[in-house]
Order: C-alpha cells, then structure tokens, then sequence
C-alpha cells in the first residue's frame, strides 16, 4: 500500500507541474540513463486495459501478479509483444524503464478491501 | 404438369430471371446509383446500402425451408490474427472480403473459387507495437475498384477485376501517431470516405475524403476541435490530444447528399474532472466533436449539422457505431442511430432529437436520457479512485460496433443489447506522445456482472423509432456479430460460441441453427449468384471485446483461438 500510495502521490504531483494536454517527456531514455518511468500511472494509461485491476487479476492479457515467469521472459515480452496479444514496447521503453516495471510485477499484492 | 413440377418450373423461371438480371448488373459499373438502387442480389456496402438496413430483400431462403439450409463452400484466409471481423460484399455474384493485416480476396460467389487475392506490404515494426490492430473491418467497392484501409493509415485502391494495386494514399503518420484505419470505407459519388482511430489515443482523429480514380486527398474532417470556436469546449489546449477520430463506415442520406458519421470518445477515455467537468479535469468543456453524430456535406466535408450524444464522454460510450438506419414513416423521415451506451437515438435528417430509448437494461452512467432533447439526465461524473459503484455498462458497450438490421416488411429493428458491468478505479494520466504516441486509459478496470445477475446479451425485435418490443431473445454471453434479416422472413445471429441462428422474423422462434467451429464477430451477409441466395458469415475470435470472454466465461472460450477464422456460405441443399 505505501508503494501505490508513494505512486498516486507522483502521478498527482506531475500533474500538478504540467498542464494537463502536455505531452510527458518520453518515457524511454536512452540506455544507462534512469528511468523517470512511473509504472502506476503507466497501467493505468497503457497497460490496464489487458492486464486488469493493474496486472493483479487476468483480462485479456494473463495476471501479472505472482507470476512464475522469469524476469528475462518478462523483459523479452515486453520489448518484442507478442503478435495479435501484446504491442512490442521495445522502442518505447529503456533497460532502466523495463527494470522498473519488471519490479513493479514483482510488488504486485491484492489490493485492501 | 403437377403441382411439384409448376413450383419447380416457377423456381426456375425465377432463377433465370435472376441470373439475367445478375448478366445485365455485370456490365454496369457500380456508382452511387446503383449502390441507392440496391439490388438484393448484391451487397454493395457495408451496411447492405446506404439507408444502413443489414436486410437482403431475397425470398429463396425462407422460414418454411430454412431447415434445409447447409455449408455450401467455405474459405479459409490464414493468419487471421484476432479472428475474421470484416463485412463481406458481392457484386455480380463475386464475393470480396478482408481478413486481418488488410488481406483481401475476391472469390466467386457460387463454386468458392478465389479469383485474386492481395496481401499489402505492411510496416511490421508498427504493427506489433499497436494495440486495436491488425483486424480489418471490410472493403468498399466504387468504379471497378476494391477499396480497403490498413493499420499503418494507408487507403489502397485495387482493380476489381484483377486485385492489382491502382492507387496507395498514406493519410495518417501512423508510425507517430500509431493509430490507422481498421474500419471499412465508404464509397459515395467519385469519393471514399474513411475514419481513422481515435478514441483513446491522444491524437486528434479525422474523417478523410479520396478522390475514387487517382487517390488524391478531396478533405479531411478532424473530429477534434477544427476550429478555433470549438477549440474552446477544450481547456487547457487539451484538444491537442483529445483523441476522436470514427473508425467505423457511417451513412449517406441521398436526398440532401450529407454523410452521416459517428465520432470516438475522448482522451484520457476516463476523465477524473467529476461535476465539475465543464472546468476541472484532464479536458474541460464538453469536447467538441467527441462521441458525437456528424452530418457532412459529402462534396466538401463541410460541417452541416451534428449532435453530441455524450458531451464530455468520460465512460467511452461513444457514436463510432457505423449504423444510419434511414426510416421513412408517417411521412417523417428519420435516422435512428445506436449509441455504444445502450441507447437509440432516433433523429431527424438534420440531427434534431425526435425520440431516444434504452435498449440495455443495466445503464448508470445517467439516470436517463430527455427523448425530447438528447439531454443527459443525472450524469455520473467521476473523481478518480476507486468507485464504489459498478459502472454500467461495461466498456465494450450496452451496444457493440457491429450492426442490428432492419425489416422494412416487418416494421422491426432487430438488435443486440448487452448486459454487463465493470469496477473501475480511476488514475490521473498524462498523455505519452514521445517518441510514438500510447494509449491513454486512465483507469485501471475489471468486467463485472450487473447487480441484477449474471452477465448476458439479447437480440431485441423493436420498433425502432418507439423502442417497442415485439420478442427477445437472451444469449448467455453477448453476441458481437451483426445481424441480418431477409425477405424470407428471417432473422440470422451469429453467436459468441460459434452457432449461426435463424429466427422467425416476425415470432422470434428459432428455425435453424449450425455450428460454424469458432466464434463470430464480423459480419453477415445475404446474396445471390446464377440464381441461387447464399448467406455469408465470417468466424473467426479475438479481440478488444472478445479477448475477454475466456477469462470471464471460460467454457468454450478457453481452448477458441484468436488467430483463426473463416468465411462459410451457407444455402438450401434442397
């Protein structure tokens, strides 16, 4: 909880410094960089769609949450998608990007009633 | 000469005159006369014709026979990635459809034989990197050319008689903007007509005109804020990235040569500005032109009229859906339009308000709808966080995008309506142009059954200006196909699990049923080739709808692929 709280209070505080119509700075940097990446927000821009409630339960796309796979699979999925499943978000997102997101699954918990 | 011989002399007598009418159609060329003549033995577009009716006015299948009907001939596209969603069309007894990555075909309607085939060259890398893609929704057909939209924005014209390429436009800088065009054109007067994506992408989706012969843009409609006046109902300069767009073909009123097309919601597709909308939020104001039907002049694509169904939509119940149905009665002439809701709207031909109804039961996010003005009454606005209360219906609508159809015998509308709802938990977002644009959701959600029991989905026979009920039929899981009504008294539904249904028309009995081994979600169609009607249905899984229907329902839907599909023909073995 204090992850996801830490997050909606980033997500609130970038908002709060941009206009809502701007476009984000990219949130794939080049290589060795840090990434600026916050995954919360992420989901619930891109991913969520397919991977419900925030990966923690499945939709379209598996559950994320406790998932037996590796994080070289996870990596590999979401640099290349797979076809008529997941976009290939290889040029979008940086190592340090996937690193975060990968850790982001990893924290997954069942959220409070 | 007997009574069984009369009939069959009678039969082939209207065979013959069928095949000679077919002979005579073959020499002309199909313009928007013949399109408004709309023979039964032809499908021309899209909707059936431009008055949007999905309705085949063939007799030779009927109530009484229908028992006898059975596969005549099936083709197998390969490669369709998320299942066969597209609306075939037949001119002159050649059938011509399009399967995923905007792979089209041109197959004799009576043997199945395929005449040509065409594959365009897309752009891979863009292609896996989109998220509504690489399903096709059909083709148009104009002036001895096949049209068909691609997913990396690109309108490509192909010679009728051979499938080669005539002409290639790129329309959308998709590998910025990753949209493209799913949806089927819509071929009036010399030009073609096509929406992009929109929606949920922060772009500012548009309706674009191409000359028919050489392919050179006519105009374009932005669907966000195209003028400085309506770049005002967008605060914060959010039109920037409002999204839009109309990615499903829309009508075409003859009479006052206007063009009637459906517009996508807003982005973030959920905005957490609650009452206050008008001023706080992601895109205050009411979001010109989103989630709104237009009327365009259809030589300039000039703005004539519109309505916005969902001012400031932040629930993506949006007017994409492509049906127009033109109903003339009484001496009125009205245009009745679903919206993804789970209302009707039923307009006059300049898009003033006449009548709207529910066809779903489960809908929140009004208490209800003015059916004087189109007003929304008591509209749910959300802050973000998680609600409390379902919303209903779920994201894939109260309405999907594929259409009901219409029986001018009958006087009835038959049309599906879906039950079912979702948890939502709303995220502030901002919108990611860099370096290619992502979607933008804002909320992070699951399916749920309404509060009144489980999930569902139902063809409804109704008056279609009224909302009167003359028969349902309810489906455990909600139907994503069209639908098609015929002269023979028929109404056809393809179902989620993979059984075509022919109902009574006028009782809703069912008379026939066939099991075509995978789900549908595209379209159905009826025709006539050497005299002999044929119904057409595409199967084939998967996608932004049906991708939830194995972790939800399970059943047959765990093992359905949704990189497979068909197209089968059906017609009487007797």
């Amino acid at each position: 909880m204090k992850f996801r709280n830490l997050c909606l209070a980033v997500v609130g505080g970038s908002l709060a410094s941009a206009l809502p119509a701007m476009a984000q700075p990219a949130p794939g940097t080049p290589a060795g960089q840090t990434s600026h990446l916050d995954v919360n927000q992420l989901f619930a821009t891109t991913c969520g769609w397919c991977h419900s409630d925030g990966g923690r339960v499945a939709g379209k796309g598996p559950q994320l949450m406790n998932t037996k796979r590796s994080d070289d699979f996870i990596r590999y999925r979401i640099e290349h998608g797979k076809e008529g499943a997941m976009p290939a978000f290889g040029s979008t997102f940086n190592d340090a990007d996937i690193d975060k997101i990968i850790h982001y699954i990893r924290a997954l918990k069942p959220e409070q009633p | 000469m007997n009574g069984k011989q009369r009939k069959t002399a009678l039969s082939l007598a209207v065979a013959m005159g069928t095949a000679l009418a077919a002979s005579t159609a073959m020499a002309q060329t199909i313009d928007s006369k013949r399109i408004e003549a709309n023979n039964p033995n032809d499908w021309l577009t899209y909707h059936g014709s431009y008055n949007s009716y999905h309705y085949s006015g063939l007799t030779q299948i009927n109530a009484k026979n229908v028992k006898d009907l059975s596969v005549a001939w099936i083709h197998i596209p390969g490669h369709s990635t998320r299942g066969l969603q597209s609306m075939p069309l037949v001119a002159d007894g050649i059938l011509y459809y399009s399967g995923s990555y905007s792979r089209v075909f041109a197959i004799d309607g009576a043997s199945g034989q395929v005449l040509w085939s065409y594959f365009p060259e897309l752009d891979d890398a863009l292609v896996a990197r989109q998220t509504h893609s690489p399903y096709n929704r059909g083709v148009a057909l104009g002036e001895g050319k096949v049209f068909v939209g691609t997913v990396d924005g690109r309108l490509i014209a192909l010679d009728m008689k051979t499938g080669k390429p005539v002409w290639d436009t790129k329309l959308i800088d998709s590998q910025k903007l990753t949209i493209g065009f799913t949806g089927a054109p819509l071929y009036v007067n010399g030009e073609v007509v096509i929406g992009s994506q929109g929606g949920e992408w922060p772009v500012r989706g548009k309706i674009y005109a191409v000359d028919a012969t050489t392919g050179k843009p006519r105009w374009d409609f932005n669907t966000i804020a195209p003028t400085e006046e309506t770049k005002k109902t967008w605060g914060n300069d959010s039109w920037r990235v409002g999204g839009g767009g109309g990615w499903m073909p829309g009508g075409y009123d003859a009479e006052t040569n206007t063009i009637w097309w459906g517009t996508s919601n807003g982005a973030p597709l959920y905005d957490w500005s609650g009452p206050d909308w008008m001023h706080t939020g992601a895109r205050p104001g009411t979001n010109l032109y989103i989630s709104s039907v237009l009327g365009l002049d259809a030589a300039t694509g000039k703005l004539k009229f519109f309505h916005q169904e969902n001012p400031h939509d932040v629930w993506d119940f949006d007017s994409a859906v492509g049906e127009f149905l033109m109903i003339d009665r009484g001496g009125q002439k009205y245009v009745v339009h679903p919206n993804k809701g789970g209302y009707i709207f039923v307009y006059d031909r300049s898009a003033n308000v006449k009548n709207v109804w529910p066809i779903s039961h489960n809908i929140n996010y009004v208490k209800s709808i003015d059916p004087k003005t189109g007003e929304l009454i008591g509209r749910r606005d959300m802050t973000a966080g998680k609600q409390a209360e379902l919303l209903c219906p779920h994201i894939s609508g109260g309405v999907s995008w594929n259409s009901g159809s219409y029986d001018p015998k009958t006087g009835l509308y038959y049309k599906i309506g879906n039950e079912w709802c979702m948890h939502l938990d709303i995220v502030k977002t901002t919108p990611v142009t860099e370096p290619q644009v992502q979607l933008n959701i804002g909320a992070n959600f699951t399916i749920a059954p309404p509060p009144s029991g489980p999930i569902y989905g139902h063809l409804d026979a109704r008056d279609p200006i009224t909302g009167q009920t003359k028969w349902e039929v309810r489906f455990p899981e909600p139907p994503l196909a069209s639908v098609l009504s015929t002269g023979g008294d028929l109404v056809f539904v393809p179902d989620t699990r993979g059984t075509v249904h022919a109902y009574d028309a006028t009782t809703g009995k069912e008379l026939w049923n066939h099991g075509d081994g995978t789900g549908h979600q595209g379209g159905i169609i009826s025709y006539a080739a050497h005299g002999k009607q044929y119904v057409a249905v595409v199967a084939g899984f998967g996608g932004m709808a049906s991708d939830d229907y194995a972790p939800t329902f399970g059943g047959v839907y765990k093992s359905m692929p949704r990189d497979d599909g068909a197209l089968v023909v059906y017609s009487l073995s007797k």
